[in-house]
């Protein structure tokens, strides 16, 4: 193998994985800066910043693969949290997650019937689901933080049971096994690549397309709301501010990481890729010094960037003349 | 038979129409009467300031929705222009500097739609994304611009009365801002039905492909519906600094919801290919009634935002069931 | 009553009709275990309505299915292939982002024993039809030959007894030609029927042991391949010409007033020829032939560099739409509701549309004057609808066809590009349209048809060009050809050489 058909091959490979080609660039431009980056008190950190959000992800990956899409994810993150955290006060820690997380189901099946069974456009109507969750959330708290009344509430985020990460991270990798044993080995999870890729080859197929794509939503409600409990717990208050531009944030970062928003394609793992790319960033920037401004505008670039990238080869796919 | 099935669809379709107009008219009737403080000429002129922004934003969004696409960098556009034109007032001079803000909107505009077309990117989910992105770039380029801070106008320049002018400035019983919103509804209405350009918009969102084929300039009505839309946003913006004198580089947020629910629920489809100026003013009207109404009745703003949430849903998903 | 038929399939008067057409007409036939069992006809024939009847897309009107002996009533997809009839179309039935081994399995992953066990069952059946690929790779990936090889394995994997294949051979070069005949005959000695639908004639001759020949919804004749020869089998698949009336073709037809040089795409090849004053000129090919993609290429709606028009002996660019009109060129497309109309507009603004330009006057849109082009048209074209306020979609075919050669009469092309005109369309709006061709090509215009009647084309054209596989094989006059000759040419020559090597094997 000569060295240009080695850098053929290696262009290839870029291409296609181009979040972990981003992060890699970002670590070795790292080394060069005197920073507490590579310490492991800030990697472990900047696993545990990203966590939250990874939950988000993965649930919206499943949603995406299958040709949807889930805005609301943000306002269901947000109010989850404030459910279990004010349910808390008169009742078990553990019942009020649970009423918690079932609130994300039903959500996610109100969404469900909203885009599979009534056809409407998914991004716009999560969007409008979500910003009433959001109001709700910053209804119930008068937008102040509402602050957890049991103690044990906290450690299920932040408590450290395996060496020194936290409990978080724990439970986000749990999450990650799950969703990729679930759409890499179940016939649901495949099911969903089959209908994302071609509904109607699907449907022949005598695979139940309704069924699994509102099962989708359900699911991807299911991980927000545990990710909002999650992040209650990690905060010690249920908070309404993370609602707002979260759900926008996750879904371009899915993309980032590989997964299409034409559907069929992508994982995952692909998909926590994806946020480790805005993670890392995140981590990079804020270790350098970068002026918060600075790092929005950053976010901002790459998100059009990568959408942009998306989008246009899927443009050259179609006009190959 | 058929007759009655026909009048049913006729009654049903009026009324999902019409189902937000008839709600939020009962609402201000309501409030006339549990709250009498409604029209006083305090409140009246507080509706009618808290209007202009609004309608400027919301009207250029219109063509935006007609033409089949969407435009979420209109609150970073908003903040962008407002910063930029405040810190020009000194170098350059208050009518330059109104000049430079407005051309600065129309820009940002443009931009989204080059990126959009070179992108070749057909559908609304791509330019929702592209123009968050976009949203986040330019509120970003706002912070940097005055790091953050709140600019008040009278800290800064002496000379601001042109801008006073138009905040404050009344002729006859009329705000000057209500005369310029006028008039762009005016050209605005001019241009959408009487135009060959607001014509080939609404083709566009109609049926790209076709359009295309016809020979409609699919690509420049692209262009013009994201120009206009950041032009309009700038308007808004001088339209809300010149009345409060201060421009705050996060005095964007919201308005991009705002507009598109006003479009919304003003009647125009998020499908593209109809609607009207007229139907966005009505829908302007109504948003703001409608939190000037919850506010005086003691509801929450967040509690606005759920039903403006909520309101959206309904909207979108009753517009869907309706045949074309 | 014997218990094992030796007929896998009988079917017995079928008919189904859609609104305005009668697809199948009383259709009986039977195929025999262990056949293959070939199905010709032109295009609309029926063949496609039949099949899809058979694997449960579309429901039968009328008639009975008996198939592996037992009668089938109404069927599904997946019940059809469940039960042993599996069918391979034209357009793939595989999701291209999935693996092969996912693609045959698609809906069964947990019954196959999940990842494993499909790839492993998959590279066996592969494997049984001699076809090497690796079953991880994706779908997108493949070839048209390979990807014909994963639905073969796919109606396998449903130990189908019956395979329809339609139209297999329509992408495949040669080599892959001798690929898919070796898996027939393998298939064959395994004791699976085939249904073997194709336009090339040589194939039904190599493979077939019997031959069904279909015309307008029913079935001509069913014979034994070595019974009947090609020139039988020609004349029963066009028959004679159908009791509509076409006008006289277009007498005056005057020197070359377009030359198309070198046209050059993915699909198609040194596509070169010119269009005369006054004429009609026909393009004349199965689907998928390319002349959609010729005209596409002309007008400027799709990309193709390199190649070459004149209008007038003048070099025009275009390289869109826009362009195209500019320098005189008008495009009904094939499918009037997507790619013609705004459906939910009214008729003047659907015939406006296209004229913009001259119902304004410095960019402002004059009432007047839309309505007055769209009155016209109206009257002139006799379209019938309510107020030209009325939406479009509200029209019956022939009407909206109408609104849209309407808007293109207005912008007087010199050519005219009519792609598939009278599809859908009743017989006395046909016969209207076609006044109307004549017309246009008579006012020193000219008009390039694309139609899959071939009765339509023949009758209508002055000059006929044959496209196969995106090259022009002929150039006819239908008056001194016959229409066998024309679909002779329109077949290709490539089936001359599958016939001659399948000679040698």
């Amino acid at each position: 193998m000569n060295v240009k058909s080695f850098g053929i091959t290696l262009g290839k490979f870029a291409s296609k994985q181009k979040a972990l080609v981003a992060i890699l660039a970002m670590l070795v431009m790292m080394l060069f800066f005197p920073t507490n980056f590579y310490t492991s008190y800030n990697l472990i950190d900047m696993l545990n910043s990203s966590s939250v959000l990874m939950i988000l992800a993965f649930g919206v990956t499943i949603t995406v693969i299958s040709g949807g899409c889930d805005l609301s994810i943000g306002g269901v993150m947000v109010m989850s949290g404030i459910i279990a955290i004010k349910l808390m006060e008169f009742m078990n820690m553990w019942i009020a997650i649970v009423i918690a997380v079932i609130f994300g189901a039903v959500i996610g099946f109100i969404n469900g019937f909203l885009v599979v069974h009534q056809k409407t456009e998914p991004f716009i109507i999560t969007l409008g689901m979500g910003m009433t969750l959001t109001g709700l959330a910053q209804h119930l708290t008068d937008a102040r933080p509402v602050t957890g009344s049991d103690p044990n509430f906290m450690m299920i985020s932040n408590g450290r049971i395996i060496l020194s990460f936290t409990n978080l991270v724990i439970i986000m990798l749990v999450v990650l096994l799950i969703t990729h044993v679930i759409m890499r080995y179940t016939q649901f999870g495949r099911s969903c690549y089959a209908i994302g890729g071609d509904y109607d080859v699907a449907r022949y197929s005598g695979i139940n397309v309704i069924l699994i794509k509102w099962g989708a939503f359900v699911i991807c409600g299911i991980t927000a709301a545990i990710a909002g409990v999650l992040l209650s717990s990690k905060l010690n208050s249920g908070s309404s501010i993370y609602g707002e531009t979260t759900a926008l944030v996750v879904n371009c970062a899915v993309v980032v990481g590989g997964v299409s928003f034409a559907g069929g394609v992508g994982g995952i793992f692909q998909a926590a890729l994806g946020l480790l790319v805005f993670g890392v960033l995140e981590n990079s920037m804020n270790m350098l010094g970068v002026d918060s401004y600075i790092q929005i505008l950053t976010k901002g670039i790459v998100i059009v960037a990568i959408i942009w990238l998306d989008s246009f080869s899927r443009k050259r796919k179609r006009e190959r003349v | 038979m058929r007759k009655k099935f026909e009048l049913r669809k006729t009654f049903g379709s009026f009324f999902t129409n019409y189902l937000v107009l008839v709600a939020i008219v009962l609402l201000v009737l309501v409030t006339m009467i549990v709250e009498p403080k409604f029209l006083s000429s305090g409140n009246l002129t507080n509706i009618m300031r808290q209007f202009g922004p609004l309608s400027m934003v919301a009207l250029g969004m219109t063509f935006v929705i007609i033409g089949g696409f969407i435009d979420l960098s209109v609150a970073g556009t908003f903040s962008l222009v407002a910063v930029v034109t405040v810190s020009l007032i000194d170098p350059i001079g208050q009518v330059p500097a109104l000049i430079a803000g407005l051309l600065l909107g129309a820009l940002c505009g443009f931009f989204n739609s080059v990126l959009i077309l070179t992108a070749g990117a057909l559908t609304q989910a791509e330019a929702l994304f592209i123009t968050f992105g976009m949203s986040l770039v330019y509120g970003a380029f706002a912070l940097i611009t005055t790091g953050g801070a709140v600019l008040n106008m009278r800290d800064i320049t002496s000379s601001i009365s042109v801008f006073e002018g138009i905040g404050q400035g009344t002729v006859g019983i009329f705000t000057v801002s209500f005369l310029i919103f006028l008039v762009c509804l005016i050209l605005l209405y001019f241009f959408q039905s009487k135009t060959v350009m607001g014509r080939a918009i609404n083709l566009t969102g109609g049926n790209k492909t076709a359009a295309r084929l016809a020979g409609i300039p699919v690509d420049v009505s692209i262009m013009v519906i994201y120009t206009l839309s950041g032009l309009m946003a700038a308007l808004g913006a001088v339209n809300q600094f010149a009345r409060v004198t201060t421009a705050a580089p996060v005095m964007g947020k919201g308005f991009e919801t705002n507009a598109i629910l006003a479009v919304v629920v003003g009647g125009t489809s998020l499908k593209g290919g109809k609607g009207s100026v007229l139907r966005t003013v009505l829908g302007t009207l109504l948003i703001i009634l409608m939190s000037n109404c919850l506010n005086l009745l003691g509801v929450t703003p967040y509690m606005q935002n759920v039903t403006k949430g909520g309101i959206l849903v309904l909207a979108i998903w009753l517009d869907n069931r309706k045949p074309l | 009553m014997s218990t094992i038929s030796d007929e896998i399939l009988s079917v017995k008067d079928i008919s189904k009709a859609f609104p305005g057409v009668k697809a199948l007409d009383n259709v009986s036939f039977s195929v025999r275990r262990g056949t293959v069992h070939g199905l010709v006809g032109e295009n609309g024939a029926g063949k496609s309505t039949l099949m899809k009847i058979l694997s449960g897309v579309y429901p039968k009107d009328s008639g009975t299915i008996i198939f592996d002996g037992k009668k089938i009533e109404s069927t599904t997809p997946i019940k059809s292939m469940n039960s042993g009839l599996a069918i391979i179309y034209q357009e793939l039935n595989l999701v291209n982002s999935l693996s092969v081994g996912e693609n045959v399995f698609l809906g069964r992953f947990s019954q196959m024993g999940g990842m494993r066990g499909i790839h492993s069952k998959a590279r066996v059946l592969l494997d049984s039809i001699d076809c090497r690929i690796d079953t991880h790779r994706l779908v997108d990936e493949l070839s048209v030959s390979e990807k014909q090889m994963v639905e073969i394995a796919k109606a396998l994997s449903f130990e189908s007894k019956l395979i329809i294949m339609d139209e297999p051979s329509s992408s495949l070069t040669c080599d892959e030609m001798k690929e898919l005949a070796k898996i027939i005959r393998q298939l064959k000695g395994q004791g699976i029927s085939i249904i073997y639908i194709s336009h090339k004639l040589d194939e039904i001759f190599d493979f077939c042991d019997i031959v069904t020949i279909m015309r307008d919804g029913q079935i001509i004749d069913t014979k034994a391949t070595a019974e009947l020869t090609r020139g039988e089998m020609i004349s029963d698949m066009v028959g004679r010409t159908i009791e509509n009336e076409y006008p006289e073709r277009p007498q005056n037809v005057g020197e070359t007033l377009m030359e198309v040089k070198s046209i050059n795409t993915r699909k198609l090849h040194n596509i070169s020829f010119e269009v005369r004053k006054g004429e009609i000129l026909g393009l004349v090919g199965l689907v998928g032939a390319g002349r959609t993609e010729i005209v596409r290429a002309i007008f400027g709606a799709d990309k193709a560099r390199g190649h070459e028009i004149k209008l007038d002996g003048k070099t025009v660019i275009i390289r869109k739409p826009v362009q195209a009109i500019n320098a005189g060129l008008g495009f009904v497309s094939e499918d009037r509701k997507l790619q013609g109309l705004v459906l939910p507009f009214s008729v003047e603004q659907n015939i406006s549309m296209g004229n913009l330009d001259k119902v304004a006057k410095h960019g402002v849109l004059r009432r007047a004057a839309e309505k007055e082009i769209a009155d016209k048209y109206v009257r002139a074209l006799n379209i019938k609808t309510p107020t030209i306020k009325t939406k479009v979609q509200s029209l019956s075919g022939g009407n909206q066809q109408k609104c849209i050669i309407g808007r293109w009469l207005e912008t007087g092309p010199r050519v005219f590009i009519m792609d598939e005109p009278t599809r859908g369309i009743d017989v006395g709006a046909k016969y209207e349209i076609y006044m109307l061709m004549k017309e246009i090509a008579e006012k020193e215009g000219a008009i390039i048809l694309i139609s899959s009647e071939l009765p339509e084309v023949l009758n209508m054209s002055n000059r006929v060009l044959t496209i196969f596989e995106g090259r022009i094989t002929g150039e006819f006059d239908p008056q001194m050809v016959s229409a066998d000759q024309v679909m002779e040419s329109a077949l290709g020559l490539c089936s001359l050489e599958v016939h001659e090597r399948a000679q040698e094997i």
